[in-house]
């Protein structure tokens, strides 16, 4: 994982991406200038293949981008336009450059319209609409999934936010399309619920290590009783857990990110999701316990993580929506048992 | 930050030939062996099982063939012992011998030692029990008491241990006491290897859980001879010896897929007609095993490769203990089923088994505590 546009990324957002900057965006300011060096540096371009005009590094690599956005707090659409780009560049579309976003297509309506295509519905939750180039979305037509990029500024955006106060806006949609907008998919691509399952599972890893870090550090810093309250069992013992649960959080977006494009991917997601989203609600709740009044307030840094994990867990799926899903699949399983649905969906060779 | 990071077994890690051989193995093995049974898990003792086990090459598989072994991967090792625990086959006759005691003695042992019993545990004849916990040493192992006094020829040793798992059955025991007084808590510690077939002077008595199953025992040892050929390491090494058989100790299947039994009966049961809210809770459930056997898969990639992943192996069974004793929780939110101890229908007993087990999944091989103690650290609070 440490390759050289991992820890170039790493160093562009450790220096960049500050607690004001955080701020400012909560409070509706597009962070432009960031955006601009995070697009010079080819960031965004990471999860698009060599010959579309990536670098060729691995899926796997590629999003560990994502979990480090989610480590600082990035209040920009950076996984969304990773993903969006590579549906782009998997359906043969132009790459158009800038801030993209990506919203769940199952609700839109693709038809043919004489020698065109035309696309018609809402879009929903759909993260930094307003600040968005472009949504990219997958829509069916005929049974075949179609890749769709539609230019932000010809809808109707209606703002709303989301709990860390970003922009997560709903997008009226009533639209032909041009052949740069539209193209079908190779089978197998997935949709974008899965694919935004998969960020937002990435995304929370790397915040509940940022949450980790962060309490550790008050947990050694803060003195209460004449000794820092770290040499207390009440405060290791919730440290460990939520080291536990962070644990498992990485552990679960990890393998889903390296079961991208093979059948175990279906089942991964679901898992990943599943399991972050769990995750979230007790690393969160123990970090404000352990940061005490301090941590609840707006001055300290803690709440852009919080408040961010609480609202990704929500995006592309809560927790209980893909437990059923994967709960479905093991209970109507054809597989003997459960242990070979287990062991069968996670194979690197899995059939789903 | 390392200790949240679990990098993915290598490739090729599912080994799935070999798993495909176990399970027909296991299916003609374990036809008639029903589920109350299979609910023991890794507590099932046959020796039979053991032997022929070893006779496909399926225990000490990564022992070195000049010792009987099978110069395997420890993830080819990792493919075998989750099939067999899956199944709930009786593996205790040879579980202990071949996940730490073999590794120690190729790792600690004299060359005389080496021969004379790693050969015999590769081929399932030996079953190991570990001395460790005494009356007043429990989580706090250096406050062990059991004394070993050099004398001539060899080791005069007084003292009791307690919950010692299989020692009524086994050949031989894993003796951890002290061999002298040293001003450190750690110091003065050192490994026996005891031969419990010839060994005089060794009380062995049982103690009953109260699920009414004999797996523990109280070992008394009384003025106990043994050879100077019976230490095992360094004498003053015990301390570090014990804690680097750790990692190997709490990081696999075991601690994880103890409830399975538990599991298979209830999916059994749900399969026809699941609502949508019971498959939420069967999805949960699986999304944490998938997550667990990962971080697990993980860890023992990284002993294959050398490294020591002990704190990772605390995570490990902190979230596989926590996974097991939620399982009879689980199992009674979905189904109004109540247990019944030794019951015909095969889920009240697996139930029955399981609710009275699951206790003991977060005090055997560290508790919860000492585990989260050890994290903790770990994470760098001062």
């Amino acid at each position: 994982m440490e390759s050289m546009i991992f820890n170039m990324a790493e160093r562009l957002l450790r220096d960049h991406v500050s607690h004001a900057l955080r701020e400012d965006a909560a409070a509706g300011q597009c962070p432009e200038a960031l955006w601009t060096r995070i697009e010079e540096a080819g960031l965004t371009m990471a999860l698009v293949p060599e010959a579309a005009g990536g670098f060729g590094v691995p899926a796997a690599e590629a999003l560990g981008l994502v979990r480090i956005a989610g480590a600082h707090g990035l209040p920009l659409p950076l996984g969304e336009t990773l993903v969006a780009n590579a549906v782009l560049a998997r359906a043969g579309l132009p790459l158009p450059g800038g801030r993209l976003t990506i919203a769940e297509g199952s609700a839109l309506r693709l038809e043919r319209r004489g020698a065109t295509l035309h696309a018609s519905g809402r879009l929903t939750l759909v993260p930094f609409a307003r600040w968005a180039d472009r949504i990219v979305t997958i829509a069916a037509l005929d049974g075949v999934d179609h890749a769709l990029a539609l230019p932000v500024r010809d809808l109707a955006v209606e703002p709303a936010l989301d709990l860390a106060g970003m922009p997560r806006d709903d997008a009226e949609v009533d639209r032909t399309l041009t052949d740069a907008e539209a193209a079908p998919l190779p089978a197998g691509t997935g949709g974008m619920r899965a694919l935004g399952a998969l960020l937002r599972s990435l995304a929370m890893a790397g915040a509940m290590e940022t949450i980790l870090r962060m309490s550790v550090e008050y947990a050694n810093d803060r003195v209460q009783f004449g000794r820092p309250i770290g040499k207390f069992q009440a405060i290791q013992q919730y440290l460990a857990t939520m080291a536990g649960e962070t644990a498992a959080a990485r552990t679960a977006a990890e393998m889903a990110a390296s079961s991208l494009d093979t059948p175990a991917f279906a089942l991964g997601v679901a898992a990943a999701k599943s399991r972050t989203g769990e995750a979230a609600e007790t690393v969160g709740a123990l970090a404000h316990q352990v940061h005490g009044a301090i941590g609840y307030t707006r001055e300290h840094a803690l709440h852009h993580f919080t408040r961010r994990i609480w609202s990704w867990r929500d995006e592309f799926g809560t927790e209980r929506d893909w437990a059923a899903e994967l709960g479905r699949a093991a209970l109507t399983s054809p597989r003997d048992t459960f242990w070979h649905f287990v062991t069968d969906s996670t194979a690197q060779g899995a059939t789903a | 930050m390392t200790l949240t990071s679990f990098p993915p077994p290598p490739p090729g890690a599912d080994h799935d030939d070999l798993r495909q051989e176990v399970r027909a193995f296991l299916a003609e093995e374990l036809a008639d062996f029903p589920p109350e049974m299979r609910a023991k898990s890794w507590n099932g003792f046959s020796r039979a099982f053991s032997r022929k086990l070893a006779q496909r090459g399926w225990v000490g598989m990564t022992f070195p063939r000049e010792y009987g072994g099978h110069e395997r991967s420890a993830l080819e090792r990792y493919v075998v012992s989750e099939e067999l625990l899956a199944a709930g086959a009786p593996v205790v006759a040879h579980w202990i011998a071949d996940r730490q005691s073999g590794p120690l003695i190729l790792a600690k042992g004299t060359e005389e030692q080496k021969r004379s019993i790693v050969p015999r545990i590769a081929a399932g004849e030996l079953c190991f029990c570990i001395g460790m916990s005494e009356p007043d040493s429990g989580s706090d192992l250096a406050a062990t008491r059991t004394i070993a006094t050099e004398v001539e020829g060899g080791f005069r040793v007084n003292g009791t241990k307690v919950w010692t798992t299989y020692a009524h059955e086994a050949d031989y025991m894993i003796l951890f006491c002290r061999t002298g007084k040293s001003e450190d808590r750690h110091g003065g510690m050192s490994q026996f290897l005891v031969d419990l077939r010839t060994t005089g002077n060794i009380a062995i008595s049982p103690i009953i859980d109260m699920g009414g199953e004999h797996h523990f025992n109280q070992v008394v040892f009384d003025d106990t001879f043994l050879p100077a050929d019976a230490l095992l390491g360094e004498k003053g090494e015990g301390w570090s010896q014990v804690m680097s058989e750790l990692a190997f100790e709490r990081s696999g299947p075991e601690r994880f897929l103890s409830s399975f039994a538990l599991i298979e009966e209830l999916i059994r049961l749900l399969r026809e007609d699941a609502t949508e809210a019971q498959q939420a809770e069967i999805g949960r459930m699986a999304a944490h095993l998938m997550v667990l056997r990962q971080m697990s898969r993980s860890v023992a990639g990284m002993l294959n490769a050398g490294q020591n992943p002990s704190l990772q192996a605390a995570i490990v069974k902190d979230l596989g203990a926590l996974f097991e004793q939620g399982i009879p929780r689980l199992a009674r939110s979905l189904l109004s089923r109540p247990a019944v101890p030794g019951g015909r229908d095969s889920y009240a007993a697996v139930l029955a088994y399981t609710e009275l087990t699951v206790p003991s999944f977060s005090l055997r091989g560290g508790t919860r505590e000492i585990l989260r103690g050890i994290i903790a650290r770990g994470l760098g609070l001062r």
